[in-house]
This record gives structure tokens, C-alpha cells and sequence, in this order.
């Protein structure tokens, strides 16, 4: 009796172990390979200029990111490409600066066929807690079903997760019995 | 470290693990999703805010599922209860954002949120420590008298009164040998989701003594429960942060891996606790974050002038995390002490079972 419910035990715990780094796999490949950022940077939310906002986070009024202009198929800290909402956005392709911030010309600026970046972060504020907030995730839209993608791969994980630790302590033989709400202790 | 590449970030794998360890075991024992104290931590760690709201929501989903697997095998979840709760609650978080757009279109939301999370904590931890404090103080008398003691001493009166409420349908709900009108559990998921919606967080920290206090459910099964409402309304919160694009997967994979281990430890504590061992510690977990969060409301009030009241607010967060697993940890080690007949401090045997 002991002997089938320790092989019971064995048997949960590896298939929801596999079942766990099978999810564990899909995530990080996806991730590795771009895929997930192919979904995350999927289009333009707004007019603008596709950069790759990281590669420029260092520029100042001094010493300012010159981006060249044009319909790149991908960007760095050297291109910049002209999106309209709804566009795909090239790869490589972090962040849209709008329009109308380069109207204000105050943190960026068209300077013949070149875009003149200045001041890439501010401070920005979040429930009483600041950070810097750059051109990063601005202007971007993702891909709707990758956002499903995601949650459902949040509440495989979880699930496969919470039954791998149950078949270990079930394989430990910790006995966890039903807690007895109404009894007295 | 690890490069996230759609965060923009680059940060140490261990600490996301650990964070997601602590909460996991915090949440697991009191039923929190813990937003209230991840988001903070990760802004530290470098995320932007709103990305650290969105991975925080999406991983508080998974922790959920996790924990509330664990719950179900200990038998602390009243399905009836959650599954007549989720519409409400679901309700609610989108009355509650659409309230939050509101006071963010007047630029006042900052300061209309910290002075709201202030009130509600701070409400329910003097009401959560004065009743929990007279159900100690009973259940060491029954001790002292010889009587057996259940798992579950309550003193307030309030549940009676809200199970008296005759609406139709009344629901049966058996693991939590309650019977009330099916509206007040709805009524329990608006309200709550309302000010989990509002205030941008799971919402356990309100519908744990919610379900307590009004509902009537023990403390045990009321932790349970919140969890599969976490499930609903985190899952819900984490797909409107992916379509948003504040959401990084590695960052929330790392923090479930963390929160599984964490989920396990806390859920099974719960077994060697009474209900008032778990609202004591969800009492203390609510006056810190108030602390916190009266910390940042002054630092927004006086202009973000005075930097030392940020530090402090961000110290006191991640140091609260800590305390909480110590606490919890602390418990159970009586608790097996005393169960070996060891010597343990004379207000342990209240709070813990033999």
C-alpha cells in the first residue's frame, strides 16, 4: 500500500516536474530568441521615430545621440526610422519618439535628415516611488495575443509549479492532511 | 546578473528570486498578493514603475495559482464563496482603475492614492489588532480553563449581522459552514475590488478581514479563498499590463520560481497556526505598509524635497518582507517546539496548534 503511493507520488512528481520545465523551455527560448521582444515591440502607438531607446540613454544637451533617418530595416544608436501609428516597427526597434515631441524640439529635434536627441530620461514617479523613465516602451503597442501568450504561460507555470511541489512532499511523504477547521486543538 | 531586454534593465537573478521567495511566503500564510511590497523592491532594483506594477500583477497571478494548489490540499478554500465572489471582484477592479484614470486626469492621483492607502490600512489594522487581541486574550482563558480550543476564535459581531441580511439566493457554503445572502459575498468582491483596482494592488490585504469580519468565514478558509480571487483578478490585471507592454516574462519567471518555494512554506504554516496567528501577522503587515506609505505621502507632499523620507519609504518596504518571514518562521519553529513538549514563551500556545 505504502510502496503504490510512493510510486503514485514519484510518478506526479516527475510528470509535473517535465510538465514545469517543458513551460520553464518555452518561455526562456521564446525570450532568447527575440520572439517575445517581437511581440512586446510589435507596432507604433503613435507618429513618430522608431529608436532603439537604450543605445541613446547616455546622450546629453552636450554631447547629444545624432540618429540618421530613413526607412532602416533595423535600428541602433545610429538610425532612427519614421513610423506612422499602426506601422510595424523595425527590428531592434525599442521605443518611438512622438511627433510632438520632436515638434517641441525640447528633448529631441529634426535637423536636416538627422534626429538630434538631448535629454533621453526624466524623472518620473510612481506611487510615491521615482525612477528614470526614458524613450523605452514609449509609443509602442504590443501584440495582443502575445499578452495572452503571456498570461496563460504565467497560470501554466503556476499550476505546474504548485503540483511539482505537492508530488515532492508527497514523494518526502509529508503527509498533509485537510486542516480540521472546527475541531478543538 | 541577467540582461531583461524588454524591462531595459539588467539586474541580479538572485534578488528577483528572493523577493519573489518572501512575498511568496507572506502571501501564502496571510493571503496577500504582496503588490504593496514588490513594486517598491523592483523600482530599487532599476525597473521603471510601471513596468515593476505590471511584473509584479503577472507573477502575483502565477504565485497565486501556486498557493492556492496548496490551499486546496490543506482544505482552507470555499469554492462556493470564490466562485460567487469573482464577478464582483472583477467588477470592482474596473470601477477602481477607471476611478484611478479619473483622479490621474485631475493630476491628484498620487496624492488621492497614498492618502487612501494610509486610511484603509491603517482602519483595518486597529480593527484587526483590537479583535485579534481579544480573541488572544480569550483563548488563553479557555487554555487556562481547561476547555478545548478551536482552530478559529473570533470575537466580532459584525458577521452575525451580515448573515441575518435575508436576500435572495442565500448560498450554502460548506467548507466554510456559512450561510448568507449570495449579494453580501458580491457586494465583499465590488467593494474590495474597488479598492484594489484603486490602489493598483491584488486586494487581499482588504478581502482577507473583509471575509472575516463580514462574511463570517474563518481565517484559514478566508486566506484560501483570497487566493483563487487573486488568481481571477491578478491574471485579469496581468493581461491588461501585457497588452499595455509592462510586462517582462523573465523577470516574472524568476520571481515564480522564488514564490513557488515561498508559496509552500507559507501555505503550510498555515496548519500549524490558529486564525488569530495569521490576522496578528496580517495586522503588522498592514501598520508597516501604512508606515511606508505615510512615509511617501509626506515626500510627495512636501515637494519631493526631502529625499531621506523616499529612502526611508523604499528601507521600510523591502525590511517589512523580511520581518513578516521571520515572524511567520518564528511561529511554526514554536509551534514544533511545542508540539516536542519544549519550552516555548507563554504567548505561543494562543496562537499555534499542538
Amino acid at each position: 500500500m505504502a510502496e503504490s503511493s510512493k510510486a503514485r507520488a514519484a510518478v506526479k512528481f516527475c510528470f509535473w516536474t517535465l510538465a514545469a520545465a517543458v513551460l520553464i523551455f518555452i518561455v526562456a527560448r521564446a525570450y532568447t530568441n527575440g520572439q517575445m521582444a517581437a511581440w512586446f515591440y510589435y507596432e507604433a502607438k503613435v507618429d513618430g521615430y522608431a529608436v532603439n531607446a537604450r543605445s541613446i540613454m547616455h546622450a546629453t544637451k552636450e554631447a547629444p545621440a545624432v540618429l540618421k533617418v530613413g526607412p532602416f530595416a533595423y535600428v541602433d544608436g545610429e538610425r532612427a526610422v519614421p513610423v506612422r501609428k499602426g506601422d510595424r516597427l523595425p527590428a531592434n526597434a525599442t521605443g518611438v519618439i512622438g511627433a510632438d515631441v520632436v515638434k517641441r524640439g525640447r528633448r529631441a529635434r529634426l535637423q536636416a535628415d538627422t534626429l538630434v536627441v538631448t535629454i533621453p530620461w526624466q524623472i518620473a514617479e510612481k506611487s510615491g516611488f521615482k525612477f528614470k523613465d526614458t524613450f523605452q516602451h514609449k509609443g509602442i503597442e504590443t501584440y495582443a495575443w502575445g499578452a495572452v501568450w503571456n498570461v496563460l504561460m504565467t497560470l501554466g507555470l503556476g499550476l505546474t509549479l504548485g503540483y511539482m511541489a505537492e508530488g515532492f512532499t508527497d514523494l518526502l511523504g509529508i503527509k498533509l492532511e485537510k486542516i480540521r477547521h472546527f475541531e478543538g486543538h | 546578473m541577467f540582461d531583461f531586454t524588454i524591462a531595459g534593465v539588467v539586474a541580479p537573478i538572485f534578488l528577483l528570486v528572493f523577493v519573489g521567495f518572501t512575498v511568496g511566503t507572506v502571501g501564502g500564510f496571510i493571503g496577500v498578493g504582496g503588490g504593496y511590497m514588490v513594486t517598491p523592491a523592483l523600482i530599487v532594483f532599476g525597473f521603471p514603475g510601471y513596468m515593476a506594477s505590471g511584473i509584479d500583477m503577472t507573477h502575483i497571478a502565477g504565485k497565486g495559482v501556486v498557493a492556492t494548489v496548496r490551499h486546496r490540499q490543506l482544505g482552507n478554500i470555499d469554492w462556493t464563496m470564490a466562485l460567487s465572489m469573482v464577478a464582483g471582484t472583477m467588477l470592482g477592479v474596473e470601477l477602481g482603475v477607471r476611478l484611478l484614470v479619473h483622479f490621474k486626469n485631475l493630476g491628484i492621483s498620487s496624492v488621492v492614492l497614498l492618502i487612501t492607502s494610509v486610511i484603509v490600512m491603517f482602519g483595518l489594522f486597529l480593527y484587526t489588532q483590537i479583535e485579534t487581541r481579544r480573541a488572544h486574550v480569550k483563548t488563553e482563558q479557555m487554555t487556562r480553563d481547561g476547555e478545548a480550543v478551536g482552530r478559529e476564535i473570533q470575537t466580532s459581531s459584525l458577521p452575525r449581522f451580515f448573515q441575518n441580511i435575508p436576500f435572495f439566493p442565500i448560498v450554502r457554503c460548506r467548507t466554510a459552514r456559512v450561510v448568507v445572502s449570495m449579494w453580501v459575498i458580491v457586494l465583499v468582491g465590488i467593494v474590495t475590488g474597488v479598492l484594489a483596482g484603486f490602489l493598483g494592488v491584488g486586494g487581499g490585504f482588504i478581502r482577507v478581514p473583509a471575509l472575516v469580519y463580514l462574511v463570517g468565514a474563518s481565517t484559514h478558509i478566508a486566506v484560501g479563498t483570497d487566493l483563487v480571487e487573486i488568481v481571477f483578478s491578478g491574471g485579469y490585471g496581468a493581461l491588461r499590463h501585457s497588452i499595455e507592454g509592462h510586462v517582462d516574462m523573465m523577470a516574472v519567471l524568476f520571481m515564480i520560481c522564488g514564490s513557488m518555494l515561498g508559496a509552500q512554506f507559507g501555505s503550510i504554516a498555515t496548519s500549524y497556526v490558529r486564525g488569530p496567528a495569521i490576522r496578528y501577522i496580517l495586522s503588522y503587515s498592514l501598520i508597516l505598509a501604512t508606515f511606508g506609505a505615510a512615509l511617501r505621502l509626506t515626500y510627495v507632499l512636501t515637494g519631493q524635497s526631502v529625499e531621506i523620507l523616499a529612502l526611508l519609504a523604499v528601507m521600510l518596504t523591502l525590511g517589512e518582507m523580511i520581518f513578516l518571514c521571520l515572524f511567520i518562521v518564528s511561529l511554526v519553529w514554536f509551534a514544533v517546539r511545542r508540539k516536542r513538549g519544549k519550552v516555548v514563551p507563554p504567548w505561543v500556545p494562543a496562537l499555534v496548534v499542538s
